[in-house]
C-alpha cells in the first residue's frame, strides 16, 4: 500500500500571511488539525491546531494576538513524503520524528497530505476488517516454503484470502493471522490441524461430559 | 391464535449434501412436532416477487443471483460473495431464495394487517446478506426486506438476533434508519465470522445510537448470556418503543455447533425464547415474528427450534424426545444422540476463565449502553 493510495488529496493549504484567526476558521469548518503552509506553490511550513493554541494561549509568556501571521507560528521547513512511498515508511518517520502530519511533494508541489488518522485507515484496510471474514492464526515453523504450504492448501479449497499479517515469534517460528472469506473456519481448522498444520485460532471446542 | 409459515418448497434453498446449511433441520422440526402430537397448520406463503427484493438489493445483483440460478456462467460472481465456498451457486437458487423471502414477508403482513401476534417463520433469518454481495450462506436478506416492510408502512421495528454470528447485513441496511432498531448478540468479531459487530458500531445519521451490539467471549455460557441479554434488551425497548419485534432466532451459539465457540444449553434458549416473548408482551402489544437462522448441529438445532415453537404456541415442553422420532433421524443425531428432549443439565465443561468471561461479558454491555445511552435523550 502506497502513500498515494492513503493520502488526502488535494490538499487544503494555507498562505503564510494567512492570520491565526482565518487558519483557526479553516480548521474548525473543515475539521482538519494540520494544514501545509505554501507560499505559491512552495511549502514552506506546517501549521497544526496545537501550534495555534500554544501560541495563543493565555498561558504563554506574550501570546500571539488573532490577527498574527500563520508564518510567526509554523513549523518550518517540515518533513515530506513522496506519493510512491509505502506506507509503512510513512509511519516510521512520523513515529521517529513524533509528528502528526506528513505534505506529500511532487515536483516541489503539495499534492496531498496524510495524517496519523489516514495511518489508523490504512491499518483497518491492511487488516481486511472491512470485508466479512473468518479468522484464522497458525504458528508456522520459521522456514521457506511453511507460508506458501498454507496459502496452497487455502488456495485448494478456493478460499480467498482478505489479509494476511505474519510477524515473528521468538528465533523459530512465526505467527499468521489470516482474514479468510468463511464463515467455516472451525471446519478449516481441522483440516488443517490434520494436514500437521498447528492451528492457534479457533482452538478445539471443550467437549461436555 | 399464533402462526406457523412453512412451504415444502423451503428445501430448496439447499447448497449440497455436505453443506451445513441443511434442509434437514426443518424437516427434523416438523416431524418432532408432529411426533408429539402437535397438529399445528402451517400457513403457506409465496414467493417473494422480483419487485420485493429490489426494496432493498441492487438490480445488478439480483440479475447475477437469477443467471446462476438459471445455470448460465457469470464470469464476475465472487465479486457479489456468490458461487464461493460458503455460499455455492446452485440452479434454483433465485427462486429458493424468493420462497423464503416471501415466507418472511408474509409473517410481517399478517402482524401489520392485525391477523397475527405471534408468528414463527420456520425459515430464513439471513441476516449476512448485503444490498449487493451474498455471505455466510445468505443470498437475499429476507430479515431486512420484512423489517422494511413494516417500517415503510409507519410501523417502527426492534430487530434483535440472537445468532451467534454478527447480523451484519440487516445491521449495515439499516444503518442510517431511525425507524429501526436492531440488537445483534453475538461471539466477537475478534474471533468469529463476520468480524464486524463491536460495541461502537451504533448507527450513522439519524440512526445513531440505534444499532446495538453485544460481541460475547467465546465459551459464553448461558447465565452469562442471560445477564446480558437482560440489561441491554429492555432498556432499548423501553427506550426505542417499537411497533413489533422481529427475532433472527439462529441456535448457532449452543455447545454443540461446530462453526462457533459459545456454550448455551437447550434449557438456556428456553429461557432466552421465554423472556423475548415476555419482551414482546411488555414493548410491542405481543407482535413479534420470529425467523430461523443459524444452527448446524443436527442434534441440537431440531430440539431449539422445535423448543421455540412450542414456546410461541403455549405448548408445554416435553421431558423425552419421542422414539419414533429419535429412530428416524437417528443417522444424524451424531454420536451420542439424546434421550431427553433438553441438554443434561448443569452442563459440565472445563472452560478456563469463567468469571473471567462473564466479567468481560458485563463490561462489554456496559459500555455499549454507556455509548448508546447519550443519543436516545
Amino acid at each position: 500500500m502506497l502513500v498515494r493510495d492513503i493520502m488526502r488529496s488535494p490538499a487544503v493549504a494555507v498562505s503564510p500571511d494567512t492570520t491565526l484567526q482565518d487558519a483557526y476558521r479553516v480548521m474548525r469548518e473543515q475539521r482538519f488539525r494540520h494544514l501545509p503552509v505554501v507560499d505559491g506553490e512552495r511549502l514552506v511550513g506546517v501549521v497544526t491546531d496545537r501550534d495555534l493554541r500554544l501560541a495563543t494561549s493565555a498561558l504563554a509568556a506574550v501570546p500571539f494576538p488573532p490577527g498574527s501571521r500563520v508564518a510567526e507560528v509554523m513549523s518550518r521547513d517540515p518533513l515530506t513524503a513522496d506519493a510512491a512511498d509505502p506506507v509503512e515508511d510513512a509511519a516510521r518517520t512520523m513515529r521517529e520524528r513524533k509528528i502528526g502530519c506528513l505534505p506529500i511533494v511532487e515536483d516541489g508541489r503539495v499534492v496531498g497530505i496524510i495524517t496519523g488518522i489516514d495511518l489508523l485507515d490504512a491499518l483497518i484496510r491492511m487488516t481486511g476488517i472491512d470485508k466479512p471474514a473468518g479468522r484464522l492464526e497458525v504458528r508456522l515453523p520459521d522456514h521457506p516454503g511453511e507460508l506458501a504450504r498454507l496459502m496452497t492448501f487455502l488456495a485448494g479449497r478456493g478460499l480467498n484470502v482478505h489479509s494476511i499479517l505474519t510477524y515473528p515469534e521468538g528465533s523459530e517460528s512465526s505467527r499468521t493471522v489470516l482474514r479468510v472469506a468463511s464463515i467455516e473456519t472451525r471446519q478449516l481448522a481441522q483440516e488443517l490441524r490434520k494436514d500437521g498444520f498447528e492451528v492457534l485460532w479457533p482452538p478445539e471446542k471443550p467437549c461436555p461430559r | 391464535m399464533p402462526a406457523l409459515i412453512y412451504d415444502p418448497a423451503y428445501g430448496r434453498y439447499s447448497f449440497g449434501d455436505d453443506h451445513p446449511f441443511s434442509p434437514l433441520r426443518v424437516a427434523m422440526v416438523l416431524d418432532l412436532l408432529w411426533e408429539l402430537g402437535h397438529r399445528l397448520e402451517p400457513v403457506a406463503p409465496v414467493p417473494a416477487t422480483r419487485q420485493d427484493l429490489l426494496a432493498i438489493h441492487d438490480e445488478y445483483y439480483v440479475r447475477r443471483v437469477e443467471e446462476l440460478s438459471a445455470g448460465k456462467p457469470v464470469r464476475d460472481a465472487q465479486s457479489y460473495g456468490l458461487d464461493t465456498p460458503d455460499t455455492p451457486a446452485f440452479e434454483g437458487m433465485d427462486e429458493a431464495g424468493r420462497w423464503l423471502v416471501g415466507g418472511t414477508l408474509l409473517g410481517a403482513r399478517l402482524i401489520r394487517e392485525g391477523k397475527e401476534k405471534r408468528v414463527l417463520q420456520l425459515g430464513g433469518g439471513l441476516h449476512h446478506a448485503r444490498r449487493n454481495f451474498a455471505s455466510g450462506f445468505c443470498v437475499y436478506n429476507d430479515v431486512a426486506l420484512a423489517v422494511h416492510s413494516l417500517i415503510r408502512r409507519g410501523l417502527w421495528v426492534a430487530y434483535l438476533d440472537i445468532d451467534v454470528h454478527h447480523g451484519d447485513g440487516v445491521q449495515q441496511i439499516l444503518y442510517d434508519d431511525k425507524r429501526a432498531m436492531t440488537i445483534s448478540l453475538h461471539e466477537s468479531g475478534q474471533y468469529l465470522f463476520p468480524g464486524t459487530g463491536d460495541v461502537h458500531e451504533l448507527g450513522s445519521g439519524v440512526g445513531r445510537g440505534l444499532k446495538l451490539n453485544v460481541p460475547l467471549e467465546p465459551l459464553t455460557e448461558g447465565d452469562s448470556y442471560l445477564e446480558v441479554l437482560e440489561k441491554v434488551v429492555p432498556p432499548a425497548l423501553e427506550h426505542f418503543k417499537p411497533a413489533v419485534l422481529v427475532v433472527q432466532a439462529g441456535a448457532d451459539a449452543h455447545y454443540d455447533d461446530q462453526l462457533a465457540d459459545l456454550m448455551l444449553t437447550t434449557r438456556d434458549y428456553e429461557q432466552i425464547f421465554r423472556r423475548i416473548l415476555g419482551w414482546a408482551d411488555a414493548f410491542t402489544g405481543g407482535r413479534v415474528l420470529f425467523t430461523l437462522g443459524g444452527g448446524y448441529s443436527l442434534s441440537a438445532t431440531p430440539r431449539v427450534w422445535t423448543l421455540l415453537a412450542l414456546l410461541v404456541h403455549g405448548l408445554p415442553v416435553p421431558e423425552q424426545l419421542p422414539e419414533t422420532w429419535r429412530r428416524r433421524w437417528g443417522r444424524v443425531l451424531g454420536d451420542r444422540p439424546p434421550t431427553a428432549f433438553h441438554d443434561p443439565s448443569p452442563l459440565r465443561a472445563d472452560i478456563p476463565n469463567r468469571a473471567e468471561i462473564r466479567h468481560r461479558n458485563l463490561q462489554v454491555a456496559d459500555r455499549l449502553l454507556q455509548g448508546a445511552r447519550p443519543y436516545w435523550f
